[in-house]
């Protein structure tokens, strides 16, 4: 275990070197650039703003220079925000997401193992299919319906909740119920699913009805046997959900208006905000990397059948 | 593990786990036609596809036909032109209260014009083959039938999602059982790999295709689209199956048809895959919706198929912007969505539990 | 169990209420919605809207706009006067501050000036000062040197500065942020930390609290204003809300006083508001075609295209908010009257296409019109394609969208369309911000128009002044447009608002759609 451990540590670093170099580079073949506007600047401003940035020089010796920055964890400046460098842009911004995110993630994996089980146990009855038909409806339903439904509900109609907004703003936490409740949606029906699914197969395996044959309780049965079995396709699948997510949802933070870094992903993409890109890469790769890690260490604690050599 | 119920006459493989392949799938078969959701769900899967694809020849208004006087109509049987006539009628009460109020000079243009057009429309109302029209589920805002956009959108989003669900079955699958089974140094490389594909930014990634290869062509802005999603279909999927096969790699019956020197292909394909069903197929039904949004998305990039005609990703964004006014432009390619994801996840559920090894030849 | 969860809620509503009830300050507080986060609060390196915005507030120029008129008011100059022969502004400055009470002389503002047009400094807009101020051009393109800019302090309260011709517009053309004045001594000892809310100082009537990035930005008033007392708000909060049916709704439950922009498919709703304005913009949306294609070499063609189009259905049917229907690009502005252009008139555009070889729209060839992605530009281009198909039987016309990134590209650099969507929003009151981007070598001319005749009226006129100017470049557009038709007008756009005007006094519609701030106050 220790040695797979060290293993998959050292190789994050060579897979972490990749993802920046290829980002980099692919980054810059995109069409347009980050001083296009509709009103053409001229060539002779353009030309002050490409020395502003050091990206009139040869590309090669900007992807040094960018290397050199951020092993000193200088992600650079924000052709976009002027004002603001990469590093307080993903600082005041990835927080945000990530509050949002873990809050999300936690009610949808508790209400999705929590319906899961309730389904398993209750196969093809009508409670399994009114669960089901929830999980499936919250997944077909996209979230850019579900915020502004929500919002007309709640905000408009009801007038129980601030429209948008974020903590800090004067209506304090009550913003973050419409978030959470709209982004929590995909991950809890995909938890939902695969948990009955994987529990209904554990549920008559062999040590299953090992277990019930020794006359341990149901309940005793199901926490502690079906459960850690029935858990390892949904910890999977949480590694990259859990890097998808708290890396924020473009779509929930702009019907919102929440401050995260979600907006920042796709509006930087858009913009060929360059160093702002690179940034996000690098912060989506670290979070990926180590939930994927976290994941597959977690595969040998939950089941016992997996050994690392 | 798989408890093999030994038929009497049945050729077995080497420890009883399959009978002849034809009846395992005439078995699977046997089990499908008794669950009654999967057959319906079956049923409407088909009928989705027969109209979606032949819509050309079936009697249904254009996609494309514009005809703004009957813009915004609600779902209604009635014939367009006494609709349109109630429509004008309303927002005259609302233009003349709303000129009570303010008394705002173009408001009270926009009611002379509607006034205009209320007495042109009862001149023409029965003369007027166009105002004869039914639009049973209502029209958009240049007045085109939302039936035939919705099921002309059918096409895009069904194939993106059938092509999404295929390339995560054949890529995904395939290497993630391979990453899981084999483990070692080609498990970390295929890991690494899927960790890079991940970080990549998808978007720009997309964008340079699309400058690379010529897009304005439309056959090439849908080839490219399919390009787009089974480049990113098959990560998650992958790292699943891995995951599971992990863990039943080294059960007793691997075990077993391993020491009777199955090849590792075989061992893959015939063992461990079929143990690892119930979650491919859930993934692969819960991944269907993402596809199609994907393809929404991807449309505002540039992908997929031009306007005028839609996908139901693209009808159901427009249709959210004014879901407070003309709910029936979200309803409509909504529900359409819907109804046919719920039948793909029966179907889903039903051919899983059909094809499960494990209930095999029981009943 | 919905028991619990009202009364959990109610609880946070009650809270937040009391919370709210908290800081009470004098004067009228403001919460507005900008649209965007701001990029930048560096008046030199502003380009945009909400930008502009944000500026209005914190600073005044020499002049700053006429809340109705959208043209020159006093700000920091409380005076001026143009030499006889148009070529020379001389500015009257008043005795002012900064918010940290360093006076503001006319050296500051020749060094803000060359700050703005110095390189490093990298100023976007730049080329607005560059267009009128002499010896400018040179400086910013590292040509020249700062002492060949034509500006000068004469004496601590009088500022002087030379035009590149008589240009009647250039002072109006001064309230814009390019021309900023900028707080030297701050700039000098925190460099680019000065728009750090706890460095920043500001000359306009509110100086900046608190920003937080993506969020919120506020502005309190600024007590060291030279005009003060006059000022009613005591603060202003800008949110960055993109989504424009979450600023309506946000709107509609009260809680911002102000949203720039609409959701457009609820325009039929948002119009019957009490609190609705929509306001003509100077600015106008239009089709390029490319002059090197075919069938677009041909006059003909563009002209049956353009006849082919009813923009007063466009205008009432589609888009219902207001808009002017265009048949030329220049919008009416005082001393100029629209040019004619070719109107909709199907029987003769299908003459012309019959003429240039395409009778009914047989044989047209494959094309392609190009938009970027947004649904009013594609509800905009299926009405057109639908009205070709049906007035002149062209059925080979396709469309195509792309991202914003990759449209410019295509549209600016490659030049590789045959036909595209354009806006033009106008930076000062003068035709010229049209037409001079047509000019065969402008790095503006995305369609490559070329035509001596347009080209020689357009720089004839950068000589003449007052009426005789003006027909100079009237007849350059009937050149570019009723003659050649390199573009197809379609209508000028119309600034929506929502404000309640019955809670708020001092908010005018004007022509650039500039609000400054110190005239809004609450009503009595």
């Amino acid at each position: 275990m220790t040695r797979f451990i060290v293993r998959r540590l050292l190789s994050t670093i060579p897979t972490l070197f990749v993802i920046i170099t290829l980002s980099f580079f692919l980054i810059r073949m995109a069409p347009g650039g980050p001083f296009a506007r509709e009103k053409k600047v001229p060539p002779e401003i353009l030309q002050n703003l490409l020395k502003k940035y050091h990206m009139d020089e040869p590309l090669p010796q900007q992807y040094f220079r960018y290397l050199g920055d951020v092993l000193r964890f200088d992600l650079g400046p924000s052709f976009k925000y002027k004002d603001q460098t990469v590093n307080d842009l993903l600082g005041t911004t990835f927080p945000v997401s990530l509050t949002l995110g873990v809050m999300a993630l936690a009610v949808a994996t508790f209400l999705g193992v929590l319906v899961g089980i309730i389904s398993a146990l209750k196969q093809n009855k009508w409670q399994d299919y009114a669960a089901m038909s929830v999980a499936v409806l919250g997944i077909s339903i996209p979230l850019f319906v579900v915020g502004p439904v929500l919002m007309l509900v709640f905000a408009l109609i009801l007038d129980w909740l601030p429209t948008s907004g974020w903590i800090g703003s004067r209506a304090g936490w009550a913003t973050v119920v419409m978030p959470v409740m709209t982004l929590m949606l995909p991950p809890f029906a995909y938890i939902a699913r695969m948990s009955r699914g994987s529990i209904i197969e554990v549920i008559r395996s062999d040590y299953v009805r090992t277990a019930r044959a020794k006359g341990l309780k149901e309940n005793v049965v199901i926490t502690k046997h079906v459960l850690k079995g029935a858990l390892l396709p949904v910890v999977t699948y949480l590694g990259p959900a859990f890097a998808g997510i708290v890396t924020g949802s473009v779509v929930v933070e702009r019907i919102f208006d929440i401050p995260g870094i979600g907006k920042i992903f796709v509006q930087s993409a858009f913009n060929r905000d360059y160093t702002v890109i690179m940034g996000d890469v690098i912060v989506y790769s670290l979070i990926l990397i180590s939930a994927n890690f976290i994941v597959d260490v977690l595969y040998g604690i939950l089941d016992p059948r997996i050994t690392y050599k | 593990m798989p408890i093999s119920t030994k038929t009497k006459d049945n050729a077995v493989n080497e420890f009883n786990q399959y009978v002849k392949p034809v009846s395992l799938w005439a078995d699977a078969w046997k089990r499908l036609r008794r669950n009654k959701m999967a057959l319906m769900g079956m049923w409407i899967v088909g009928i989705y596809i027969f109209i979606t694809f032949f819509a050309g020849l079936l009697p249904f208004f254009s996609y494309t036909d514009q005809e703004l006087m009957h813009a915004n109509l609600p779902p209604s049987f009635k014939p367009a032109g006494i609709v349109t006539l109630e429509r004008l009628e309303m927002r005259k009460l609302e233009l003349e209260s709303a000129i009570a109020q303010t008394n705002r000079e173009d408001l009270k243009t926009d009611l002379t014009r509607i006034l205009l057009e209320a007495e042109q429309l009862k001149t023409e109302i029965d003369s007027n083959p166009v105002h004869k029209r039914v639009y049973i589920l209502g029209t958009d805002s240049l007045g085109r039938d939302m039936l035939a956009r919705t099921i002309y959108g059918g096409q895009i989003s069904i194939l993106i999602g059938l092509i999404g669900t295929l390339t995560a079955g054949l890529i995904g699958i395939v290497l993630g059982a391979m990453g899981g089974y084999f483990g070692g140094w080609f498990d970390n490389l295929l890991g690494r790999f899927v960790d890079i594909m991940y970080s990549l930014p998808y978007m720009l990634i997309v964008i340079i295709i699309m400058a690379m290869i010529e897009t304005t062509n439309p056959t090439t802005k849908v080839f490219v689209l399919f390009i787009a999603i089974a480049m990113i279909s098959w990560l998650t999927i992958s790292r699943v199956v891995r995951g599971q096969v992990i863990s039943i790699k080294n059960s007793e019956f691997v075990e077993a048809a391993r020491s009777m020197g199955a090849s590792s292909p075989r061992i893959i394909f015939r063992h461990l895959l079929p143990n690892t069903l119930t979650i491919i197929i859930v993934y692969s039904t819960l991944s269907f919706p993402s596809f199609i949004m994907n393809e929404s998305f991807l449309s505002f990039l540039g992908l997929g198929v031009s306007a005028p005609m839609a996908s139901w990703g693209t009808l159901v964004s427009d249709g959210v912007q004014s879901m407070q006014l003309y709910p029936w432009r979200l309803l409509v390619p909504g529900a359409a969505m819907t109804i046919f994801l719920f039948a793909m996840n029966f179907m889903g559920d039903g051919l899983r539990d059909a094809l499960d090894p494990q209930s095999k030849n029981r009943t | 169990m919905k028991r619990v969860l009202s009364a959990v809620l109610m609880i946070a509503l009650a809270t937040s209420l009391f919370v709210s009830c908290g800081g009470g300050a004098q004067g009228a507080e403001f919460i507005m919605n900008n649209g965007a986060e701001p990029a930048t609060l560096d008046p030199s390196n502003i380009s945009g809207v909400p930008e502009h915005h944000i500026y209005m507030a914190l600073f005044d120029g020499l002049v700053t706009y006429d809340p109705k008129t959208s043209l020159a008011a006093p700000g920091v100059a409380e005076s001026w006067s143009t030499s006889a022969d148009g070529l020379t502004v001389t500015f009257k400055l008043r005795k002012s501050t900064w918010s940290d009470g360093t006076p503001i002389t006319a050296q500051t503002v020749v060094d803000s000036w060359l700050r703005t047009l110095h390189p490093d400094t990298a100023a976007e807009y730049a080329y607005m000062v560059n267009m009128v101020v002499k010896g400018a051009e040179a400086y910013n393109t590292g040509g020249g040197a700062a002492s060949d800019v034509a500006i000068r302090a004469l004496d601590d309260y009088t500022f002087q500065v030379d035009l590149l011709g008589p240009m009647p517009y250039a002072v109006d053309m001064m309230a814009h942020y390019a021309f900023a004045i900028l707080p030297m001594h701050v700039i000098a000892e925190k460099g680019t930390e000065w728009i750090k809310p706890e460095n920043m100082v500001s000359n306009g009537a509110f100086v900046l609290q608190e920003w937080k990035p993506q969020e919120s930005l506020t502005v309190v008033k600024n007590t060291k204003y030279w005009d003060a007392k006059n000022v009613k708000l005591s603060k202003i909060t800008f949110l960055p809300i993109e989504d424009q049916l979450t600023a309506y709704n946000k709107f509609k439950a009260g809680e911002i006083d102000w949203a720039s922009g609409v959701p457009l498919d609820l325009i039929d709703e948002v119009k019957l508001r009490p609190d609705y304005q929509g306001n003509p913009q100077v600015a106008t949306y239009y089709y390029i075609f490319n002059m090197t294609r075919e069938p677009f070499k041909d006059v003909r063609v563009r002209k049956a295209l353009t006849m082919a189009l009813d923009m007063q259905e466009l205008v009432d049917k589609v888009l219902k908010g207001g808009q002017i229907p265009a048949n030329g690009l220049v919008p009416a502005m005082a001393g100029y009257t629209p040019v004619d252009g070719n109107p909709f008139n199907p029987e003769e555009a299908k003459r012309l296409l019959a003429d240039a070889g395409y009778p009914n729209g047989k044989g047209f060839p494959e094309t392609t019109l190009l938009y970027n992605t947004n649904e009013g530009h594609k509800k905009i281009a299926e009405w057109a394609q639908e009205s070709w198909k049906q007035n002149l039987g062209i059925t080979t016309i396709s469309l195509d969208n792309k991202e914003w990134g990759t449209f410019l590209d295509i549209r600016q650099n490659l030049h590789d369309f045959d036909f595209c969507r354009a806006g033009w929003v106008g930076d000062y009151l003068d035709p010229n911000t049209f037409l001079d981007m047509f000019l065969a070598n402008s790095g503006l001319n995305d369609g490559l128009y070329n035509s001596p005749a347009y080209d020689e009226l357009v720089r004839l006129a950068a000589t003449q002044s007052g009426a005789e100017r003006m027909e100079s470049l009237r007849q350059a557009e009937t050149i570019m447009i009723t003659d050649d038709q390199h573009v197809i007008p379609f209508y000028h756009y119309v600034n929506q608002d929502l404000i309640d005007l019955s809670k708020w006094d001092g908010w005018y519609p004007n022509p650039l759609g500039s609000h400054p701030w110190k005239y809004i106050a609450p009503k009595e």
